[in-house]
């Protein structure tokens, strides 16, 4: 009920204005929503490039309740699971946090970074200047091993944020 | 028709229990274009009488789902829920929040959502009270007839006031006691809940909801007009009739005698050919005029009346005032003497003169009693002037010879100076004991001579 307020409020936002390089695709229901994001400034390794980000939502979005169901805990579900998408025209940006197979690795995302104060509009803003800062055309470390053996959900991943400098 | 006598309603009838659901939910409700026939003007034209009163039930508003009239400003809304900010709390930080929103965020971290700053809920505390001020002014729209309020005021328009807003049944003052909710709209006609059949599809349901159910949800809602065909509702039949194209109407001049008959859209085609297009004008015209000229005669009728009865008067008047005075006022006695020998229509107007004789007889006394007054002033102010004059004589001679003794003082004062001048003893202004005491025969010589001094200064 309350993830269905916020995320109307904020699609309504959504489709009044959003800021350049970003454009919604679909937001069907309040489950999962898509976008488009561009680089906008003459970064060479995102030049005229669009990326496809999916957004899934939890009940408790933006804030975290420990849902118990027959034993299986889930964890707190707070932030949003955000990961770039793979189709025809929509590659996964080559960047140092950014795992082949579409996962991020970015602390606001996790549930230690996560704040109910941030939302679709500033995600979005987020991973694009992540992409505009970076200067290192290259996959994370182990990325290959990573996307081979990973079968956990996004933010269940425990990364070990060490890199303040991309 | 409502039947006489109510039937007991029966409890497994699914409207029966829907107080509950209704006032958990009211805010979630969207009850579109329940409303699109109330302004906001005749909302509070429903007055409420201290019976119905006692009928509000209270209805709990959910503030993060009503519509707000125009952008809210960013600075009253919630960072968390998104909305205009519910029961506003600071934190240490000066971030402000709703409270169950900070609430639910600490429950997860115990870090402020916007700065990261550590924080419990002891280092939250109740926001400023201009805030809850700005937040209470915010107009916002009632979720039940959309006519739009400050937010504050809300709960308090829907319980006492908002039209589509629920009631308890005025039955429950009944011998029925009915526990039913109904719109207050509708609260003024008594108890609604007993069934009836809906006379299109014969479906027995509640009277109250009769209405809605014969414009929406009736199977037999729609009948093909016979004139026109075009489906209109049954409840409405009458106002279609009165505009229905197809209907066969009289042509216009009927009431002259044109037999001519057709459908409404094309009597203006007869207009033209009527044979009383001429006559009919003419006949209203005169119409208006005879009923003018009625009117004038009646009013004609009624001043002539009245002076036929004053004329009457006068001639009773003259008659009477060649008696002497002492007859007239046995009014009573004169009656029957003045009835047979006057034409007087009757006693009534008999009386009716009587009392205008006494009328004139009034003014006259009244007349008579103010020249006496104006006399009676006239005397008064004729012996007052006099003593007026010799009054104000008096008080200048008194006050003449109030300035001589003063005169005569001073003079004696100066001669006891002198007298007394190189001695020692009191000062010049001398002590009036032994002034007195010591001076008494000076003062009498001088006295003696006073009025010569007088005479020469003068």
């Amino acid at each position: 009920m309350f993830a269905t307020k916020r995320l109307g409020k904020e699609l309504a936002k959504i489709h009044g204005s959003l800021p350049p390089g970003i454009t919604l695709v679909t937001a069907e229901g309040f489950q999962e929503w898509l976008l488009d994001i561009k680089v906008l400034d003459e970064n060479p390794i995102y030049l005229n490039q669009t990326y496809r980000l999916k957004f899934k939502f939890s009940q408790s979005y933006p804030i975290g309740i420990i849902y118990v169901f027959l034993a299986l805990t889930l964890n707190p579900i707070q932030p949003p699971e955000v990961t770039f998408v793979n189709t025809t025209d929509r590659p996964i940006p080559i960047h140092p946090h950014i795992y082949s197979n579409g996962i991020i690795c970015l602390d606001l995302l996790g549930t230690q970074g996560w704040s109910p104060v941030q939302n679709v509009e500033s995600i979005c803003m987020s991973l694009q200047s992540m992409l505009t800062g970076n200067t290192k055309n290259e996959r994370p470390e182990g990325d290959a091993q990573f996307v081979a053996s990973n079968r956990r959900r996004p933010r269940d991943i425990d990364f070990y944020y060490h890199d303040n400098t991309v | 028709m409502p039947p006489t006598t109510h039937h007991p309603l029966d409890p497994s009838l699914p409207h029966s229990n829907s107080i509950e659901p209704d006032n958990d939910d009211i805010a979630a409700l969207n009850i579109p274009g329940s409303s699109s026939s109330l302004s906001s003007s005749n909302i509070y034209k429903h007055l409420r009488t201290p019976s119905t009163s006692s009928l509000n039930i209270r209805h709990p508003i959910d503030l993060r789902a009503i519509t707000y009239d125009g952008a809210v400003d960013e600075n009253l809304v919630c960072p968390i829920c998104r909305c205009p900010l519910v029961d506003p709390v600071l934190t240490e930080c000066d971030h402000i929040f709703c409270r169950s929103c900070i609430d639910d965020a600490l429950s997860n971290t115990k870090l402020c959502p916007i700065d990261r700053s550590p924080l419990d809920s002891d280092g939250v505390g109740r926001a400023p009270k201009m805030v809850h001020n700005q937040l209470d002014s915010l107009k916002a729209k009632c979720p039940r007839c959309t006519s739009s309020f400050a937010r504050s005021m809300l709960e308090n328009h829907l319980e006492k006031y908002c039209l589509e807003a629920n009631v308890k049944c005025p039955g429950i003052h009944s011998e029925r006691y009915c526990k039913e909710v109904v719109k207050r709209r509708m609260s003024g006609r008594g108890c609604l809940h007993y069934p009836v059949d809906c006379p299109d599809c014969k479906e027995t349901l509640l009277l109250v909801e009769m209405e809605e159910h014969r414009e929406d949800s009736c199977n037999e809602k729609l009948k093909a007009c016979e004139h026109c065909g075009v489906d209109i509702l049954r409840c409405k039949e009458s106002e279609h009739h009165k505009e229905c194209p197809d209907i066969i109407r009289p042509c216009k001049w009927v009431e002259y005698g044109c037999q001519h008959e057709a459908k409404r859209k094309d009597l203006h085609l007869h207009t033209d050919d009527c044979n009383f297009k001429l006559v009919g004008p003419m006949a209203d015209t005169l119409k208006k005029e005879i009923s003018i000229l009625r009117s004038d005669m009646r009013s004609l009728a009624e001043t002539n009346h009245l002076q036929e009865r004053r004329i009457k008067f006068l001639e009773s008047g003259q008659r009477a005032s060649d008696r002497p005075m002492e007859l007239m006022d046995l009014s009573l006695a004169n009656l029957p003497e003045s009835a047979n020998t006057e034409p007087l229509d009757s006693g009534h107007e008999y009386l009716l003169s009587l009392l205008e004789s006494q009328q004139s007889r009034l003014s006259q006394l009244s007349n008579e009693l103010a020249d006496f007054q104006g006399k009676n002033t006239m005397m008064l102010l004729n012996e007052t002037i006099p003593i007026k004059n010799e009054l104000s004589e008096l008080r200048s001679t008194q006050q003449v010879t109030c300035m001589h003794v003063r005169w005569l003082m001073r003079f004696r004062m100066q001669e006891n100076q002198r007298r007394f001048g190189g001695s020692p003893g009191p000062g010049p202004s001398g002590s009036p004991d032994g002034g007195s005491g010591s001076d008494l025969p000076f003062s009498r010589r001088l006295s003696d001579s006073a009025p010569r001094d007088i005479i020469t200064k003068l």
